[in-house]
């Protein structure tokens, strides 16, 4: 019973999937799809590309420059402290 | 009212002021720089001498003028090929020099185990004529070469006499024109290369910014723009335009000098960025990095160095 009543099933199911796949919407939306797709992944492609210059570039320019600044104002700010801390020092470098 | 007219009154006093200044400094203008320096702010802030691989120099003072110099340098060399692929040999060189620094006279010799062997000299023949010279010998028939320079300072120009071996010669001539800018011309001939030539130049500099143009009969026309942002902050930009070859090169870069490390950044139009570090570690310590990425021809390059002595 079930097995005939599946049959059925599959009889009506691949009647309609064979119509629906013959109608023309169904080929233009698939052209489309495949398209669309191709499209996609160029578009994956070059930003992945530019994402990599872009990134490649920073890492070479930008990122050592943060760190030289980071280490610099650190610096400015330890000696800043030392200077309020010892008072001294600060009295004498401005009448050097 | 009072306030329009304050800075009104505050204006006009400057300007008069400036105009003294000029008319007084057109008698006594100051000694331009050498023609063949023009861009010398801009090369310093763009060009650092990049390298590959692994690079060790120790200079080693023997008495306040004498001093010898040993450098290892180990890594990629580049080598021309007709292929836009760059082809690389791993080498490694040791270069002996000794130098010889005196105020009025100075000495350089380099010698390479590849058999390169050059040299340098700056003599201060009076006050005002200098004679530079410099020579380099090698293996290959056709590379070594001879050059001296006779460079004269006058009070408000520089001019220069050029002969090298081939036969070349060169003259150029520079003289500031106002306070700030400066003009100059050179002519050169080269029989060797089949090569003569007519260049101009003119240079603009004030304390916070320097701008150049230079234009040569060969086609060349470089254009640079260097601009102090502050005590350690220099931005720099340069032109280079070949009419010959068309070749067109744009960069922009930066300078920091910082109080334990200079760092230079350089990004150009052929999609090629670079950066080069110093650091101080100690007192007569230098570590330095280097890297160069050229995008458009897929060549990484990165190098690190040491430097003792100095």
């Amino acid at each position: 019973m079930a097995s005939r009543k599946g049959n059925n099933n599959d009889g009506v199911l691949s009647k309609v999937r064979n119509t629906i796949n013959s109608s023309s919407i169904v080929q233009k939306g698939k052209q489309a799809a495949s398209s669309a797709s191709t499209v996609f992944w160029k578009v994956c492609k070059s930003t992945g590309k530019a994402a990599w210059y872009t990134g490649t570039t920073t890492l070479v320019l930008i990122v050592p420059l943060i760190i030289v600044m980071d280490r610099e104002q650190q610096l400015i700010e330890v000696e800043q402290h030392n200077a309020a801390l010892l008072g001294a020092p600060t009295g004498l470098s401005p009448s050097m | 009212m009072a306030a329009q007219t304050d800075p009104l009154f505050g204006t006009i006093p400057k300007e008069t002021e400036i105009k003294k200044e000029e008319r007084t400094n057109y008698m006594d203008l100051p000694t331009p720089i050498p023609f063949e320096e023009a861009h010398r702010e801009a090369m310093m802030s763009l060009k650092p001498e990049h390298f590959e691989g692994m690079r060790f120099d120790f200079t080693k003072g023997l008495n306040p003028r004498f001093s010898l110099s040993h450098s290892l340098f180990m890594g990629p060399m580049e080598f021309p090929s007709q292929s836009s692929e760059v082809i690389k040999i791993p080498t490694s060189n040791y270069e002996f020099g000794a130098n010889f620094i005196d105020p009025k006279f100075m000495l350089f010799g380099r010698m390479l185990t590849d058999g390169r062997l050059s040299a340098r000299l700056k003599a201060d023949l009076s006050d005002n004529l200098t004679l530079k010279g410099n020579a380099q010998l090698t293996n290959e028939p056709q590379m070594s070469h001879g050059m001296a320079n006779f460079d004269y300072k006058g009070t408000d120009w520089r001019g220069q006499f050029q002969f090298g071996n081939g036969p070349l010669f060169g003259l150029s001539y520079i003289q500031s024109v106002t306070r700030h800018l400066s003009l100059g011309s050179e002519v050169f001939w080269a029989e060797q290369q089949r090569k003569s030539g007519l260049g101009v130049a003119a240079r603009y500099n004030t304390d916070k910014m320097v701008a150049t143009g230079q234009m040569a009969s060969t086609g060349m026309v470089a254009l640079s723009y260097v601009q102090k942002i502050s005590e350690k902050v220099t931005l720099a930009s340069d032109f280079m335009y070949n009419l010959m070859s068309r070749d067109v090169t744009a960069s922009v870069g930066y300078d920091y000098i910082l109080r334990q490390c200079r760092l230079r950044g350089k990004l150009d139009s052929n999609g090629c960025a670079s950066a080069f570090l110093e650091e101080r570690l100690n007192m007569g310590l230098n570590f330095i990095l280097s890297a160069e990425v050229d995008h458009k021809k897929k060549d990484y390059k990165f190098g690190f160095g040491m430097t003792v002595g100095e």
